[in-house]
């Protein structure tokens, strides 16, 4: 069985074998931390917690290449425009007439720890967790039925509104619309074919709705499901601890700001 | 089961009544066909026994519907869902797409039902069983062929147990081994759980030879109601459009011919159609 | 009584064909942003769905409509760096509701100053984020502008609010007459069903139907 267009990689690790909501704690308090704690810390974050935890589940290859790749285009310009833009400061090198600021470089660097942080804390969760599992550890928690809905429907559809998209790609590209034509002219090829795009997508609309009232969607009362997710008290003690230690983190850092 | 009192109903902003003074009642484990011309408003009929008249598709409706016991109008879409089952036209259209698998998407109405667990896994099972899924139990439903994605919307419809089950064209898209697996499992529903069937269908043949009983619609109203072999071997049968099976123009043409006694009752079924003429034999 | 009132606003708004409508809107969302990306047009445009909803079934709607489709990309891998802006998008659905329930989309002209101002503040709401979590850049060809307002003295922030003020309102401008042009395209009866119809098709929506119209389905 495949998971349509997610992340999720399946593995035999113990990190799959977590609850959803634990992985979703431990993917929260890297963010958090990172969101929180000075940028350079987020360095720490990540190869004390996203490393190891990654290497447990057996996805640290598709780990970084996901992370790096996201990452890479904001630490590229990141190092050019903060290093060469940045106002104050000593001048690290100088090339020609272009000067590289220390400072500048400095920040890019720590917010490109900053930025693996946090992306890489949602790459792992995508990783470790199957999105129905997700949604239905939620749904337990009090999260409306509708969301988990809205969020697995979306997953399922994507690919089907991507080939489509794609057709629509390669006609224009047969006729050079991506090389010629200033932008004006691009955005006017574009309108007539968004909107037959679009209106294909909605003209089922009712007759799904139908489908899903038929199905009870929605009848009173509590609702059942097929699975169990196994959850155990170790974990949900972990995850208030997660919990309390991101509150005092935060905490700490909003009075060691105040004061300095 | 149905209870139909003097049905009337035009579509908001549309000229002209869709169903006019429709009066039917019909008990459990009842397989009704429903058979008309296109436009007749066999559609119309089955969303009013279903509550998608009114709350879904508004107009002006007269008259009252109860199925199941449930009034139509006044008790909501959810409350509907259990007792009433529909299965519409398009099977693409009926896979929600909230689930991964053909195991899980059958599950998905029972869920919602709040049906216990291992009810619903034994529910399931026997639903893919019987519509012939069970093999494909761990696709992804959009990877299935159109004749499979019909069978999966028949198959979490009859999951979900109703009282009453409205089919429109639910084999539009099978083969005849496949048509007949259909109307095989209606009619033990019908049969083992007394449920009440109503089915838009245009194979006369399948109809005559399932159908405990066939009720012709013509622009909104029923011109004839009764069993599969008087509604179908009737002139009128023709004169709406609807047509009748190859037996029984085989049978009237060997009638007009004088090949057969001209009194003799036209056939519907196979069966018939023997019995008819070897009567010329008699 | 209706449990689906078609004139019903904001959150009774709500009802299942919304549920299924905001899937595909967020599938909208990315079929769209992908077309644009490929055929080198600079412009986002990733935000057509979410201004939809938000037209034709409110600002909450749209709001549920923008978080999600941020948190799907995320969650999807697709581009995990929109995640952070899923508040952006947020606002970018509600405003949509709310100009929708004040008839701007009635107007061509109303139509653009209402994307003018959504993609302002939308660049308002993004600086911050992108200041705070990516240090100001975009990773995209814009940064070559948030060079140039830093090589004139502007701060992180300032610079990332300008970078926006450069590119958000004439994107969202676009997106704001795409739904327009979507909205006169799609049958009455269509739009009628949502709690929003009648705002968004000016004078032909009050001729000859009734609130709460339809028509026929098949046979």
């Amino acid at each position: 069985m495949t998971i349509p267009f997610s992340l999720y990689a399946p593995r035999e690790s113990g990190l799959h074998k977590l609850h959803p909501l634990t992985k979703l704690a431990l993917a929260g308090f890297v963010a958090l931390c990172a969101l929180v704690l000075p940028r350079a810390a987020s360095y720490l974050l990540f190869l004390l917690l996203i490393v190891p935890l990654a290497l447990w589940g057996r996805v640290f290859g598709r780990l970084m290449s996901a992370a790096l790749r996201v990452a890479l285009p904001f630490a590229i310009s990141l190092l050019i425009i903060q290093g060469l833009f940045w106002q104050t400061g000593p001048i690290l090198a100088r090339v020609g007439p272009i000067s590289i600021k220390l400072d500048g470089i400095l920040f890019a660097v720590s917010t490109i720890g900053r930025i693996l942080a946090i992306l890489s804390s949602f790459v792992l969760l995508s990783l470790t967790t199957r999105p129905d599992a997700l949604m239905l550890a939620l749904s337990q928690r009090g999260l409306p039925d509708v969301i988990a809905y809205i969020i697995l429907t979306t997953l399922q559809i994507i690919p089907r509104f991507q080939s489509k998209a794609q057709t629509i790609i390669d006609a224009q590209r047969s006729r050079g619309l991506e090389t010629e034509g200033g932008l004006l002219h691009r955005i006017r090829a574009l309108l007539p074919l968004v909107v037959p795009l679009v209106l294909s997508s909605i003209v089922d609309i009712e007759e799904r709705a139908i489908a899903l009232e038929a199905r009870a969607f929605s009848h009173p009362g509590t609702k059942t499901s097929l699975f169990d997710l196994s959850d155990s008290l170790p974990e949900r003690i972990f995850r208030w601890s997660l919990l309390a230690i991101a509150l005092i983190i935060v905490v700490v850092r909003i009075l060691t700001l105040r004061s300095a | 089961m149905i209870d139909v009192q003097n049905l009337s109903f035009s579509y908001a902003g549309f000229p002209g009544m869709a169903l006019r003074g429709i009066t039917l009642a019909m008990p459990k484990g009842q397989l009704c066909s429903i058979v008309g011309p296109n436009g007749a408003g066999k559609s119309t009929l089955c969303y009013a026994l279903s509550g998608f008249i009114p709350h879904f598709y508004r107009g002006v409706l007269k008259g009252t519907v109860r199925v199941s016991g449930l009034d139509v109008a006044e008790s909501s879409l959810g409350e509907l869902a259990g007792a009433v089952g529909i299965v519409v036209q398009n099977p693409f259209n009926q896979i929600t797409g909230a689930r991964f698998t053909v195991f899980e998407e059958v599950a998905f109405g029972l869920e919602n039902l709040g049906v216990p667990r291992d009810e619903i896994i034994s529910r399931v099972a026997e639903s893919l069983a019987l519509t012939g899924l069970d093999s494909m139990h761990d696709q992804s439903p959009f990877a299935l062929s159109g004749g499979q994605q019909q069978r999966l919307a028949i198959a979490a419809m009859i999951a979900m147990r109703p009282a009453v089950l409205i089919l429109d064209e639910p084999t539009s898209q099978l083969d005849p081994i496949g048509t007949r697996e259909v109307f095989g499992v209606l009619r033990r529903l019908a049969a083992d759980q007394h449920t009440t069937i109503v089915l838009v269908e245009h194979k006369l043949e399948w109809v005559a030879a399932y159908s405990d009983r066939v009720i012709a619609i013509v622009r909104g109203q029923i011109v004839a109601d009764g069993t599969a072999r008087d509604v179908l071997t009737s002139d009128l049968i023709e004169e709406i459009g609807v047509g009748s099976t190859r037996l029984t123009r085989a049978a009237r043409l060997a009638r007009a011919q004088k090949l057969v006694d001209s009194q003799a009752a036209l056939p519907v079924t196979l069966v018939q159609t023997i019995d008819f003429f070897e009567q010329k034999d008699r | 009584m209706e449990r689906t009132s078609p004139t019903a606003r904001g959150f009774r708004g709500f009802n299942t064909l919304t549920w299924v409508m905001i899937p595909v809107a967020i599938a909208i969302n990315i079929a769209i942003g992908q077309l644009v990306y490929a055929l080198k047009i600079p412009l986002y445009l990733d935000s057509v769905g979410t201004v939809l909803v938000g037209a034709l079934a409110g600002p909450w709607a749209g709001a549920l409509t923008g978080l999600l489709a941020n948190l799907v990309w995320g969650l999807s891998g697709l581009n995990v760096s929109y995640a952070p802006f899923a508040a952006v998008a947020a606002v970018i659905g509600l405003l949509a509701g709310l100009f929708s329930e004040s008839g701007w989309f009635r107007k061509i002209w109303k139509v653009l100053v209402a994307g003018l101002i959504t993609g302002l503040v939308a660049a308002a709401i993004s600086a911050p984020i992108s200041a705070y979590v990516f240090g100001g850049v975009t990773g995209g060809g814009q940064d070559a502008l948030v060079g140039i307002y830093r090589g004139i003295g502007l701060g992180i922030l300032p610079a990332a609010f300008a970078q926006g003020v450069s590119s958000d309102p004439l994107d969202k401008m676009v997106t704001y007459l795409l739904v327009w042009l979507i909205i006169r395209a799609l049958p009455l009866r269509f739009l009628m069903r949502f709690a929003n119809g009648e705002l968004v098709r000016g004078d032909e929506a009050n001729e000859g139907t009734s609130a709460g119209s339809t028509v026929t389905p098949g046979s």
